[in-house]
């Protein structure tokens, strides 16, 4: 009986000391009408997620696990664009034009990169020309290239030929323009991840803070479909929709290894796509969609 | 598949719906009376009335007896405590290893993680208390706040510490112990599972690894150098009374206080650890 007793204490002891602890893993629908579906992860070859973009029935993904530029389809599978060999190191966010050519930033190796849409990586404007740390972007009306820098705190303009100005100075206060989106009006939204504040850039260049909740709000990343905003918080594990003069809803809360939810984009039909990095150091992720649930 | 698997299989999902069930039954008396409520979110949230009882027993137990007895009494608490603390540490393993929401979030719409699928989980029909902590944090609960403390509620930690606790009193002094794990059964537990923060399950398993370690820890105390360093131990205490009497009241402060004290100081621990040697 005591050798049966010693074995429970030695055994718990050791439990205690070597249990590999998991991380319980769940979404959990704020909104019931949307459900939840794991579509791309690691073991087919994706890194871990940052940018998504949805076109044409694919996804494009700036993987700032794997170093890669990479393309998603239902068909398809998944397929490389461009790698680390041309010089970029950790793809951040990504936008498209309409002829297909692809602009994605880098926070680690700077600078506003491209993909054309023959498949021709490049550097655009790298970072001799001021662009250090490059977060969110976004595709102006007049196409030229929107880039934030979170190091200088501020918002570059970068033209096509690759001459960059200043569009929003650090007068401006955008600690970490994370991300950013043009809406159907003219209106740049740009997420702050850092001050935790989603600012609207007004057609007259003055600039709003929509939604400032240091405690409950962290905006990741943010993209604009169909009147709505659609926001990932990476700190607090939510998808949420915004609609001007409408209370934040939140659709989704995600925990465990699913917490650190980042890119975000939607299909035509009203899909959400949700990047997620389960573990960045170990190159895994997630892209989940999220739709709504049918009848 | 094998008829055995099939019958274990059958059983375990008897045994869940019985707990669920059992659940639905206690908590159907939350969400219908204001007060009623508050007196359960009192007793669960204040210190003094939902551990303090639990402190106080402690004390009366360890200061209670003379001569031999108190040094018997001193012995089985000092390996009450040594026990609690393995127990804590067993129940917080568990939890994070066994993945079971607290009831409350089951009554959302969720989907686990089953290697690459998400898979949606059956919904519980809690009831949600009127007091103002419970609805602030169900409407926190509607707006996706997840804690990740609440999403592993097997075992219960409560049950398995105040039971190893009481059942040590009660070890070393019948009617201190008898109050003591009344006082953890009938308020602390059933406020628990009221309240829809633990189910019958959660609370049985945390019993039943604060009774396997108390005994284990017993029996190894029957065991020669064990019981002589006890033995040991206990005269020190007896002997050098005010600085054991310092010990045992930061003892049964954290013990009232659920060991809140000794967690963040094991969480500075920890921060100190990642920040420093970049753990």
């Amino acid at each position: 009986m005591k050798r049966a007793a010693l074995t429970i204490i030695a055994l718990t002891f050791f439990a205690q000391l070597s249990c590999h602890v998991q991380k319980h893993s769940l979404v959990l629908m704020t909104d019931d009408s949307y459900r939840p579906r794991i579509i791309a992860t690691s073991k087919t070859g994706l890194g871990s997620p940052d940018g998504l973009l949805w076109r044409n029935g694919s996804i494009y993904i700036a993987d700032e696990g794997s170093d890669e530029m990479e393309c998603w389809s239902p068909t398809g599978g998944l397929k490389e664009l461009a790698d680390s060999h041309f010089g970029f190191l950790s793809p951040e966010d990504l936008v498209m034009d309409a002829d297909g050519n692809i602009f994605f930033s880098d926070d680690d190796a700077g600078g506003v990169w491209t993909i054309d849409a023959r498949g021709n990586p490049r550097l655009l404007a790298g970072k001799e020309k001021g662009l250090i740390s490059t977060e969110g972007i976004a595709l102006a009306p007049d196409g030229s290239i929107l880039v934030g820098d979170g190091e200088q705190h501020e918002v570059f303009r970068v033209t096509r030929d690759g001459a960059v100005s200043e569009y929003l100075g650090k007068q401006y206060g955008i600690t970490k323009p994370e991300s950013m989106v043009f809406d159907d009006r003219g209106n740049l939204y740009i997420a702050d991840n850092a001050d935790d504040v989603l600012y609207l850039l007004d057609a007259k260049h003055e600039l709003h803070r929509i939604i400032a909740r240091r405690d409950s709000f962290s905006p990741e990343t943010i993209f604009f479909s169909k009147g709505a905003l659609y926001i990932t918080d990476s700190h607090h594990g939510k998808l949420f929709m915004y609609r001007p003069n409408e209370e934040l809803k939140t659709i989704a809360a995600f925990a465990g290894e699913l917490k650190n939810v980042q890119g975000i984009t939607t299909d035509d039909a009203g899909n959400i796509y949700v990047g997620v990095q389960t573990d960045l150091k170990r190159r895994l992720g997630d892209i989940i969609e999220i739709s709504k649930e049918r009848g | 598949m094998p008829l055995s698997l099939l019958i274990l299989l059958s059983a375990g999902s008897w045994f869940m719906t019985l707990n669920n069930q059992l659940l639905i039954a206690i908590n159907s008396v939350a969400g219908r009376s204001w007060l009623f409520d508050n007196v359960v979110a009192f007793f669960l949230d204040n210190d003094l009335a939902k551990a303090g009882v639990i402190g106080c027993c402690f004390l009366a137990a360890w200061y209670g007896g003379k001569g031999a007895d108190q040094t018997a009494r001193r012995k089985i608490l000092l390996t009450t405590i040594v026990a609690a603390v393995f127990v804590i540490g067993t129940t917080k393993v568990l939890s994070k290893t066994i993945f079971l929401p607290r009831p409350e979030i089951q009554s959302q719409k969720i989907y686990q993680l089953e290697g690459d699928q998400l898979v949606e989980m059956g919904r519980m029909p809690v009831r949600i208390p009127l007091d103002e902590e419970s609805q602030k944090n169900y409407h926190a609960l509607l707006s996706g706040d997840v804690e990740t403390n609440d999403l592993g509620s097997f075992p219960s930690d409560h049950a398995g510490f105040f039971l190893v606790i009481s059942l040590g009193i009660w070890l070393a002094s019948r009617r201190l112990g008898w109050l003591a794990l009344g006082w953890t059964v009938f308020v602390i537990l059933a406020a628990k599972m009221i309240s829809a923060q633990h189910t019958p399950l959660d609370v049985a398993a945390g019993a039943l690894v604060a009774i396997a370690e108390l005994a284990a820890f017993r029996y190894a105390a029957a065991r020669k150098w064990f019981d002589a360093l006890l033995d040991r131990i206990s005269q020190l205490t007896l002997r050098h009374s005010a600085l054991s009497s310092a010990f045992i009241f930061a003892v049964a402060f954290e013990m009232s206080s659920t060991l809140v004290h000794v967690r963040e100081f094991l969480g500075l621990l920890g921060a100190v650890r990642r920040h420093v040697l970049g753990g």
